[in-house]
């Protein structure tokens, strides 16, 4: 346990000199932060009231999508870093366990992508307050929160372990950014089902998507963690 | 402190090690010279628990090898082919990153202590990556005994360094000799390792000698006298044949001389060439070096194959 919070410490002090990182995990949420309240902002007046909670919902939305972005860049470099470094072996060498190295790697990314979209979440809601005066009734419903909530550690522990995947084979940064990308799929797919529906989301389909989303990050993390041996890092990894 | 028995290892079909036998003593610096690709590294991670042998067993450090990995990793230290920091974090950040993994009681104090010996302690603010080649060769060796490791493995660790500098890492290991810890070392340095080593392995895949350097140069070459003569007579080769002269040849007018313990003989032989009217300039001891050696084992180790 110490050992991984050593690990958690020095990646974080590595990715605050990272200028591709705090791109992803600063700007991209308060790019969406202003995007939602842009929109919920316009329809405060305009059409009627479901229609404002509507729009609230589409808002929501996009805090789905952060969990999964935020991450791609801290734990591609994370990885990909460490290649590119030639710092794998040293640390190899060490008595951290193979068990140990890979949670590090992951919490890494996944501990700031949950934040953060916590962190924004809460921002958007603050900064609605303040602009409309109120939330609309009916715009947070439980299973909204439900999903932001309960959905945001799956998300992010899926797009992680999509990353680590692809990083551990990719030779460079941008082609394993470019691949983890494609995590981002699995977290559109509610978005799709939510805009479709143009309703508010039910609990079924939170628990639907987490039950995907679990099994997805098993399997995911069950070859990510075959490659994350010593062994095969030190004689397969490129 | 370390010995492997039969200790091999593939990469595909490629044998890059095969049937290692080795035994280092506690408090010994052992020299491991081979040419380019001839499985040094490859040593290196089998002997540290950082790859499997696919056949063979070994102890390191009394700990077996395999059974207790993670235990021999925090008795080691290892030097690696490339100096490896974390260019984004300062040198100071950058260790104690490392003693904090090896769990050193007081990381901190540690760090000092080794980023003053390497004259670094000024840099520490530094981000490594700014640092110049030698400096991060310097880092690295530091990181490595942060944790006061019982047995170092050296992976070229002189390679970029300046002469001051390399001499400051070949001080630093007279000094671990001194307080017991053994040391494996890879180097291509052959006079560093004539100088430093206990005892030297010449290794190409596997094992083709063993012993001190001394010992092997005399087991190859025997001892030989140089004497050089002002006029040197012809026939004189002849009339120097005493009884404790193993042979006498005549390279460039200088005469070369066998000698099983020319402290005692040399005397005899000049005396003897005195008398046979021979105006000796110069009496030397014809000395090889570890490089006559290599170079030597290694021509006869491609022709046996
Ligand atoms: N991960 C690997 N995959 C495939 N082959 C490897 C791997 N690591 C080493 N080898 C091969 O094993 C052989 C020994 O390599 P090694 O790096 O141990 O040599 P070395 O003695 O350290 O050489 P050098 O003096 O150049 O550092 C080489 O032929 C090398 O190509
Ligand atoms: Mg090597």
């Amino acid at each position: 346990m110490r050992r991984i919070s050593v690990i958690l410490f020095k990646e974080w002090k590595e990715s605050l000199r990272n200028k591709m990182i705090l791109f992803g995990a600063i700007f991209l949420p308060l790019l969406m932060v202003g995007a939602a309240v842009a929109m919920v902002y316009q329809g405060r007046t305009s059409g009627p009231p479901g229609a404002e909670v509507a729009l609230f919902n589409t808002a929501l939305m996009y805090f789905l999508i952060l969990p999964v972005i935020i991450p791609l860049a801290i734990a591609v470099y994370s990885i990909v870093g460490e290649k590119e470094q030639g710092t794998l072996e040293p640390l190899l060498a060490t008595p951290i366990s193979d068990w140990e190295l890979f949670v590090g790697k992951a919490l890494v990314s996944v501990l700031p992508a949950v934040v953060l979209t916590w962190g924004s979440f809460g921002l958007f809601l603050g900064v609605s307050v303040a602009l409309l005066g109120r939330i609309p009734p009916h715009a947070l419903t439980a299973p909204w929160l439900a999903a932001v909530f309960g959905l945001t550690p799956l998300l992010s522990l899926f797009s992680v372990g999509v990353t680590m995947l692809v990083s551990s084979r990719a030779t460079d940064a941008r082609a394993a950014y470019e691949f983890s990308s494609l995590a981002v799929l699995p977290a559109l797919v509610p978005l799709i089902i939510y805009s479709t529906r143009k309703t508010i989301v039910s609990l079924g389909l939170v628990a639907v998507e987490g039950v995907v989303l679990l099994v997805g990050s098993a399997v995911v993390l069950y070859f990510a963690i075959r490659m994350f041996r010593r062994e095969q890092i030190l004689t397969r990894w490129k | 402190m370390i010995a492997t028995e039969g200790l091999t290892r593939r990469f595909g079909d490629l044998v890059a090690v095969e049937n290692l036998d080795l035994v280092v003593a506690k408090g010994e610096v052992f020299g491991f010279l081979g040419p380019n690709g001839a499985g040094k590294t490859t040593t290196i991670r089998l002997l540290s628990a950082l790859i499997a042998p696919d056949a063979g067993t070994g102890t390191v450090a009394g700990l077996e090898l395999g059974r207790q990995n993670r235990a021999i990793r925090q008795r080691v230290g290892v030097l690696t082919e490339t100096p490896g920091l974390y260019k984004r974090l300062s040198v100071g950040d950058g260790l104690l990153f490392f003693a904090r993994l090896y769990s050193v009681p007081d990381p901190a104090r540690e760090v000092e202590r080794y980023l003053r010996l390497f004259d670094l302690w000024d840099r520490r603010r530094d981000l490594a990556g700014s640092l110049s080649k030698g400096m991060q060769q310097k880092v690295a060796i530091a990181r490595a005994l942060v944790h006061d490791p019982a047995v170092l493995f050296l992976d070229e660790p002189t390679a970029s360094l300046d002469p001051e500098a390399a001499k400051v890492v070949r001080d630093l290991i007279e000094t671990l000799r001194t307080k017991e810890r053994t040391i494996f070392l890879c180097t291509h340095n052959l006079d560093e390792a004539d100088r430093l080593c206990d005892r030297v392995a010449l290794f190409k895949r596997r094992l083709i000698a063993l012993g001190s350097p001394q010992e092997l140069k005399e087991g190859r070459y025997g001892r030989r006298t140089v004497v050089h003569l002002a006029h040197p007579r012809p026939g004189l080769e002849e009339a120097l044949r005493l009884p404790f002269v193993k042979k006498v040849e005549r390279v460039d007018g200088k005469l070369l001389v066998s000698l099983a313990d020319p402290e005692r003989q040399n005397p005899v032989l000049v005396r003897r060439l005195v008398e046979l009217g021979a105006e000796v300039q110069f009496v030397n001891e014809l000395r090889y070096s570890l490089e006559d050696l290599y170079l030597d084992l290694l021509e006869g180790s491609d022709a046996a194959h």
